[in-house]
C-alpha cells in the first residue's frame, strides 16, 4: 500500500533554502513552500471573504504572485508574512461574487466541527459558544477583526502581524488591545462564559449589551 | 490634569499578557503593578477568558484545510516552474547562432556579386560562329545552288553591315549586289 507522506512537513528546509532552491528552478522546493503556508492562506481568505470558493483563489493568486517575485525574494527567516500580507491585500480587494450567499466565520466553523466527538450537549454547548464569540468577533471594526484573525486563527506573534497589516509593532497592540477590550465588553453578556464587564464600565452603571441571537451582518460595515 | 481619563496606561499590557504577548520580566512587573492597580488587576484576571475563548473558537477553524494542488499555481502562472539551466541550452544557441552567420554571410555575397561592374559591351564581343561556318568557309561547294548560299554566308560575314541612315534612305536591299561568279560546272 502506498504511504503518503504529509508534503507539509515534508521538506525541513527552512524557507530561505526553500525560495533560493524554488528560485533555481526547484518545482519540489516551491511545492514544499505551497504546502506548508497552503492551508493558512486558504483560512485567512475565508476568514476574510467568508467564501470557500474565494479562499482557493487567494490562495493560488498569492502564490501565482510569489512564483513572479520569486527573484526579488529575500526572506530573512520566514516567507509567512509576506504571504499573508498578499493574501490581505488580495481577499480585501476582491469583489463579493454575485449571486453567492457568503457564511459567517461560525458557520465555517461548524463544517469544521461536523466531525467533533463527544455527546451531543457537549458538542451543542460548545458550537454555541463558538458561535457567541465568533459572532463577537465579526462585530469588530475590519482592522481590529484581521488583528484577532491574524493571531488566534493564523497565530503570528506582534512582529509578524505589524508586517502584515505594515504598521508598527505598538499600533498592533493597541489594536490588540482595543479588541480584546470590546470583546469582554460583548462577551460578559453571557454569563456562562464566565468573563466580567469592565470594572470602568461597570461603574458608569454598565448594562450589557443584547445578546446575540438573531443571524450576524455579513459584510463590514 | 486629564479632562478624560483613559485609565492606566499599564492595562493595555495587562490584556496583552492575557494574550501571552508578553515577556516573563515585563510580566512579572505588571502583575507587581497588579497588586495596587485595580483596573490593571481586573483587565489581567478577565484577560485570560477572553484569550481562552478567543482560542476555543478558532480552534476548529484552524482545522479547516484545502485540497488545492501547486499544479494549478502553474497553469496559473502560465509556465512551467522549472527555469532550465541557461548552459543546458548552449549547443542549441550556438547551432542556431551559425546557421544564422551563414545565412547572413551568404546573402551578403549575393547582394556583393549583384553590385559588380557590368563587363565590356555585348558589341564588342567576337562575333560567335558556329562550326558549321566556320567549316563551309573554307572551301566552296561545287555545287551552283550551295555556291551561291556559300557566297551570301561568307558575304555577310565580310561586308559591312547597313547602316539604318542608309536603309531608311534607300531602301533594304539598295546595297552592293552580291556578284555571282560564275564557275565551270564539273563535266560528266
Amino acid at each position: 500500500m502506498k504511504t503518503e507522506r504529509d508534503p507539509a512537513t515534508g521538506d525541513a528546509r527552512s524557507d530561505h533554502d526553500l525560495v533560493y532552491a524554488a528560485r533555481d528552478g526547484d518545482t519540489v522546493a516551491f511545492d514544499a513552500l505551497f504546502y506548508r503556508y497552503r492551508d493558512g492562506i486558504f483560512r485567512l481568505g475565508l476568514a476574510i471573504t467568508k467564501d470557500p470558493s474565494s479562499a482557493e483563489e487567494i490562495v493560488l493568486d498569492t502564490f501565482a504572485r510569489a512564483h513572479r517575485a520569486l527573484a526579488r525574494l529575500e526572506p530573512d527567516d520566514s516567507l509567512r508574512p509576506w504571504l499573508y500580507r498578499v493574501a490581505v491585500n488580495l481577499s480585501y480587494n476582491r469583489r463579493p461574487r454575485k449571486n453567492v450567499v457568503l457564511s459567517s466565520l461560525d458557520e465555517a466553523a461548524d463544517v469544521a466541527m461536523a466531525n467533533e466527538d463527544g455527546s451531543p450537549s457537549h458538542v451543542a454547548e460548545k458550537a454555541e459558544l463558538r458561535r457567541l464569540v465568533l459572532g463577537a468577533v465579526e462585530e469588530l471594526g475590519p482592522k481590529h477583526r484581521l488583528v484577532v484573525v491574524l493571531h488566534y486563527l493564523n497565530g503570528l506573534n506582534l512582529t509578524e502581524i505589524a508586517e502584515v497589516v505594515d504598521c508598527p509593532v505598538g499600533t498592533v497592540k493597541s489594536r490588540l488591545h482595543y479588541a480584546l477590550r470590546r470583546l469582554r465588553t460583548h462577551l460578559a453578556a453571557h454569563p456562562e462564559l464566565g468573563i466580567e464587564p469592565p470594572r470602568s464600565l461597570l461603574a458608569t452603571g454598565f448594562r450589557a449589551p443584547k445578546p446575540i441571537t438573531a443571524p450576524l451582518p455579513l459584510e463590514d460595515k | 490634569m486629564r479632562l478624560f481619563s483613559r485609565g492606566c496606561e499599564s492595562r493595555q499590557a495587562a490584556y496583552l499578557a492575557g494574550a501571552d504577548r508578553l515577556g516573563a520580566r515585563e510580566r512579572l512587573a505588571l502583575e507587581v503593578h497588579a497588586g495596587s492597580c485595580t483596573e490593571c488587576a481586573d483587565a489581567l484576571r478577565n484577560g485570560r477568558p477572553v484569550d481562552t475563548a478567543l482560542r476555543g473558537a478558532f480552534a476548529s477553524l484552524r482545522e479547516r484545510r484545502t485540497i488545492v494542488a501547486p499544479g494549478r499555481v502553474r497553469l496559473a502562472v502560465g509556465s512551467v516552474v522549472a527555469r532550465p539551466n541557461p548552459w543546458e541550452r548552449a549547443p542549441r544557441v550556438f547551432g542556431r547562432l551559425a546557421e544564422v552567420s551563414v545565412m547572413v554571410g551568404v546573402t551578403l555575397l549575393a547582394v556583393g556579386t549583384s553590385f559588380e561592374p557590368p563587363s565590356a559591351p555585348s558589341s564588342s564581343l567576337p562575333v560567335t560562329q558556329t562550326m558549321a561556318q566556320e567549316r563551309s568557309r573554307g572551301q566552296a561547294p561545287l555545287d551552283e545552288i550551295d555556291y551561291l548560299r556559300w557566297v551570301r554566308l561568307v558575304k555577310s560575314n565580310d561586308t559591312p553591315t547597313v547602316s539604318t541612315a542608309t536603309r531608311l534612305l534607300m531602301g533594304a536591299f539598295d546595297s552592293d549586289p552580291v556578284e555571282i561568279q560564275k564557275t565551270p560546272s564539273p563535266r560528266f
